[in-house]
């Protein structure tokens, strides 16, 4: 009789309390790390990153080889999507944002303040990918022929545009059945700006951006929606990211380059492609269409953006060696899940990008043994 | 409710009387605030709603709501709803049409059933399917039952009800992958147990004198349900099904994951399509603030408000007027609507 | 109040005509009952099968790792979702109760009419729409995605469902033990917070159940205001993790290892839900039965 005088609601009050004290009170840290050299002092902290789709794979596998340098650098990244990343970065919600595609001039007049560093981190490439019984990989393609595929004027895989570029390869009688992206990706935009430049009449069709309205074809919902799209089908083609496609196991085409040789997308071709880029990045800043031999053509990278003036000395801190490290030592880590690091002279100028990090006017410098 | 005040002997002193009164009045202010509360923040969610969806309005007027070009591309921007507002009313249309007839039908079962034996845990069973999170519908539909549907029932429906002249172009087969026809079977799932819930309540109420009635001039259960209770019952299972509709209208994770986002308005069930809480969830944090694209999904968020809202009012009005015309109880009637919503 | 009873001209004997369609109706509702529930059995056996073969130490005391490390986990979602639903009980229950409170105990004029009309059209609205007025709303003005932003989101849709079923318990308070109550000179409010209140103890529990039951499984709200974050997170006022948000992101990702973990945290999700509305009905039960 006695406790209802606490009644019950108390009792819940307490318990629901005693719950979130708990989730907050957990600061066990996160998975095993092993070994490394951590940089003597600098633990760093936590930060929040978002956008590019693509780039997720390599920003988590970075995220984690950090976690062995500065065991507090809990890097948070979040694929949202290019799109997002920007808009989150013009929010200011999180600590980098990450786009496939330079900003573009109404966004950068979008953002609250002008004082951003943009640098690339990798090199990527969008590919051509089919499943076309008794085609192998290696099929030529050229950019006009691939853009009125996915107008829909080339509708069947034995057509004459297709079949001049591939004497010899027995192209079946059957339609072309195209797949694209349905949610928002800087593939997309990769891609369609490529076909935008090889093709007038998709530039005035449809143009390009993350999503656009596609004449023909299904949309799936990211890579794996594609190439599933794709392998289900038979006569099936689409555009993939290269990382993905190398697994995905189907047809990749050799894309017509700017010299008129075709060229395979390999991390090699991909590498080459990434030569012309210079900084400062400006919103059309792209590597497609590369002059340099062997250059693969619709060859892409991937930028992060962050604010020059940092307010907060740890976030900055641990941005700047991060940053630092994934420009220098992350590098080599990019190949085994299949993207292309950056030329190196390249990714020394990025170095110097870093530098214009500060905190309240003071130069953040790496912590020594990121370097 | 009677107020009965203490008896003159144990009035207390005058201070403590005023204390007492100060902290009646206190509490019940407290309350009152806080349930103005709740008025206030539907205020402001419309507010808000409408404040960021304006731009959108502006620039599009009208011509948002018919037209059926969905284009972020900047430079291009053009934002018309008539894709998602199709596919949104198609998959709702699909999923009343499966689950009225199975809903009414086990609710019918679960009245009629005289042994608790079954009806109690069937009816907790009914009120599971409530329960479970619209994600691990999500996940069930994408990997179980669009597979199953793109393997068998579309490809064997196309060749069969696909070749009828005129209708069969609704059920022609285009391609594996999320469809409309599975999203409206998913939707159908989820809103069977509120149709079940408040059914039952409402046919529940109908006199037993309607019932004993009928049975004494000898009619069988089929005549006395159909003849007895149905006709009385009608605004009320009409009310039901706009209970159950305002769900599915409002279903956005589960539909998300295998409806296929498709903004083209084909004629085929069986083409991917898009409702409005879908888009919404997969572009509102990718649309940027620069152009209008946000903004249009904050309005396509108000539409959705402003048609819950509509169609809440009439529902609960039919609901509420078939219990009162047969004398039954209003409250505990719902109450099952209420449980029923608080789990889905 | 008398119903009429309809006009049938019913023979006396029941023809067979009449007795097969009789037939045919039982068999009918029969069949609507089978195929009620053949979708859950379905769902229930694909969930638990898939996500018993998910379910391992690694998946709650793990972190997220990237697809192709092993031993990854959502340990940080779990935290998450009960920081999260956490805060949205501390918000929702009171403002709930207080509400339904007030519609049970003072709610017979317009205001009281006004305030139940809004809680059902909160009750009907998408959880979506909830997600993107919070973001409006909080994130927006504080500058970031959190926790706290989410656990706000979700007491937009459960501060409703709290009021409602908390009116509905108290009403079946009888009147006799709030007179009672008052007859021994207790004030108002002492009567309903002392025995009110506590005697409808466990329909309240139940109410609290099923809105916790609701919240826990909102993606929705969650996908605009939290963010998600791959790492556990202590402070709601930075982006959280929660598990029907990572199970949703990992179910669309491309990698196998990730749509496994997806199960694993559907089945935590279905489980989560069952033994709360499974709990919540058993405690309406008993209280039912103690009102009598």
């Amino acid at each position: 009789m006695r406790i209802h005088r606490l009644g019950r609601p108390a009792v819940i009050a307490a318990a629901a309390l005693t719950l979130v004290a708990v989730a907050c009170s957990n600061t066990s840290s996160t998975t095993s790390t092993s070994g490394g050299t951590t940089t003597g002092g600098f633990q760093g902290t936590a930060l929040n990153g978002a956008g590019s789709t693509f780039a997720q794979p390599l920003y988590q596998l970075w995220s984690q080889s950090f976690l062995q340098k500065e065991p507090g650098a809990q890097i948070n990244y979040q694929a949202i999507g290019s799109g997002g990343g920007i808009e989150q970065f013009t929010a200011q919600t999180v600590d980098f944002g990450a786009t496939d595609v330079p900003l573009q001039s109404d966004e950068i007049s979008n953002l609250p303040n002008q004082n951003y560093i943009e640098f690339p981190t990798a090199l990527g490439a969008v590919v051509f990918a089919y499943n076309v019984q008794g085609v192998d990989s290696g099929l030529k393609l050229d950019g006009k022929t691939i853009s009125d595929i996915f107008l829909g004027n080339i509708t069947k895989w034995n057509d004459q545009a297709i079949a001049s570029q591939n004497p010899g390869v027995n192209l079946p009688d059957e339609p072309i059945q195209t797949v694209h992206r349905s949610d928002e990706s800087g593939t997309t935009a990769v891609w369609t700006g490529w076909l935008s430049a090889e093709s007038p009449e998709w530039a005035s069709k449809v143009g390009a951006d993350k999503a656009v309205q596609w004449p023909v074809g299904t949309g799936a919902s990211g890579n794996d929606g594609v190439a599933a799209g794709i392998s289900q089908t038979e006569g099936g083609a689409g555009y993939l990211s290269y990382d993905f496609a190398k697994t995905a196991g189907l047809g990749i085409a050799d894309i017509q380059a700017p010299d008129g040789s075709y060229v395979a997308p390999s991390i090699e071709s991909i590498s080459k492609a990434g030569g012309g880029l210079k900084f400062p990045i400006q919103s059309d800043t792209t590597i497609i269409n590369s002059s340099a031999k062997g250059a693969y053509p619709v060859a892409s990278t991937t930028y992060v953006l962050i604010y020059t003036d940092q307010t907060d000395q740890a976030k900055a801190q641990t941005l700047v060696d991060f940053w630092t490290w994934a420009l220098t030592d992350g590098q080599s880590q990019t190949e085994q899940i299949n993207y292309s690091p950056l030329p190196s002279a390249f990714a020394k100028d990025a170095l110097k990008e870093l530098a214009k990090i500060n905190v309240n006017g003071t130069p953040v410098s790496p912590t020594s043994s990121t370097g | 409710m009677a107020t009965i005040d203490a008896p003159p002997e144990a009035a207390p002193a005058t201070p403590l009387r005023r204390r007492r009164r100060f902290g009646d009045r206190a509490f019940r202010w407290t309350t009152l605030v806080v349930s103005v509360g709740l008025v206030v923040m539907l205020a402001l969610l419309l507010w808000v709603l409408a404040d960021g969806g304006w731009r959108a309005i502006r620039e599009f007027g009208l011509h948002f709501i018919i037209g059926r070009d969905w284009n972020p591309v900047a430079g291009r921007e053009t934002y018309g709803a008539l894709p998602f507002i199709f596919g949104t009313v198609v998959t709702s249309l699909i999923a009343m049409v499966i689950a009225m007839p199975i809903g009414v039908g086990v609710a019918l079962f679960l009245n009629e059933s005289g042994s608790s034996w079954i009806k109690n845990p069937l009816a907790v069973l009914v009120d599971l399917l409530a329960a479970i999170p619209s994600v691990v519908y999500g996940i069930w539909g994408l990997f179980v039952l669009v597979p199953l549907f793109d393997r068998t029932v579309q490809p064997w429906m196309s060749a069969s009800i696909g070749k009828v002249p005129i209708i069969g172009g609704l059920f022609t087969f285009d391609g594996p992958g999320g469809d409309i026809f599975t999203a409206g079977v998913i939707l159908a799932i989820m809103i069977l147990p509120i149709v079940t819930a408040v059914t039952r309540e409402v046919v529940s109420v109908v006199s037993t004198e309607t019932r004993e009635g009928a049975m004494a001039l000898g009619a069988t259960r089929y005549e006395t349900i159909r003849l007895g209770v149905l006709p009385t019952a009608r605004p009320g299972i009409i009310g039901a099904g706009m209970l159950g509709l305002g769900r599915a209208l409002g279903e956005t994770i589960a539909v998300a994951l295998v409806i296929g986002n498709s903004t083209r308005i084909t004629a085929s069930l069986f083409n991917p399509g898009y409702t409005i809480p879908a888009v919404i969830a997969n572009e509102f944090r990718e649309a940027t603030s620069a152009g209008v694209h946000r903004s249009a999904l904050l309005f396509l968020a108000l539409l959705l408000v402003l048609i819950a809202l509509g169609m809440a009012t009439v529902s609960r009005l039919l609901v509420r007027r078939t219990t009162r015309l047969l004398g039954g109880d209003v409250a505990a009637q719902e109450e099952a609507a209420t449980s029923t919503l608080g789990m889905a | 109040m008398s119903a009429t009873v309809p006009a049938i001209e019913v023979p006396r004997t029941i023809s067979s005509q009449r007795r097969t369609k009789d037939r045919i109706f039982s068999i009918a509702l029969w069949a609507s009952v089978v195929i009620a529930l053949i979708p859950l059995l379905l769902i229930v056996y694909r969930v638990v099968r898939l996500g018993l073969a998910a379910v391992s130490v690694s998946l709650f005391a793990h972190t997220a790792l990237p697809a192709n490390m092993a031993g990854g986990g959502m340990k940080q979602a779990f935290l998450g979702t009960a920081m999260i639903v956490g805060i949205a009980i501390v918000i929702s229950v009171p403002l709930g109760v207080l509400t339904g409170i007030y519609l049970s105990e003072y709610g017979s004029g317009r205001i009281a009419s006004v305030v139940r009309f809004t809680a059902e059209i909160l009750l009907s609205i998408p959880s979506i729409v909830a997600g993107a007025f919070i973001w409006a709303l909080v994130v927006v003005a504080l500058g970031s995605f959190s926790g706290f932003a989410a656990g706000v989101a979700l007491t937009v849709i459960m501060w409703p469902i709290m009021a409602r079923a908390t009116e509905e318990v108290l009403r079946l308070v009888p009147t006799e033990l709030r007179e009672g109550g008052l007859a021994l000179g207790y004030p108002r409010w002492r009567v309903i917070m002392r025995v009110v209140l506590p005697t409808a103890g466990a329909g309240v529990l139940t109410a609290i159940m099923l809105a916790v039951a609701r919240g826990l499984g909102e993606t929705a709200p969650v996908l605009l205001t939290a963010l998600g974050n791959d790492f556990v997170n202590t402070n709601p006022m930075k982006p959280t993790d929660a598990v029907p948000l990572r199970v949703y992101n990992y179910v669309q990702s491309a990698y196998p290892a990730w749509r496994a973990l997806a199960w694993g945290g559907a089945l935590m999700l279905l489980l989560g839900v069952l033994v709360l509305s499974v709990t919540a009905r058993m405690l309406s039960i008993r209280q039912q039965r103690r009102m009598r």
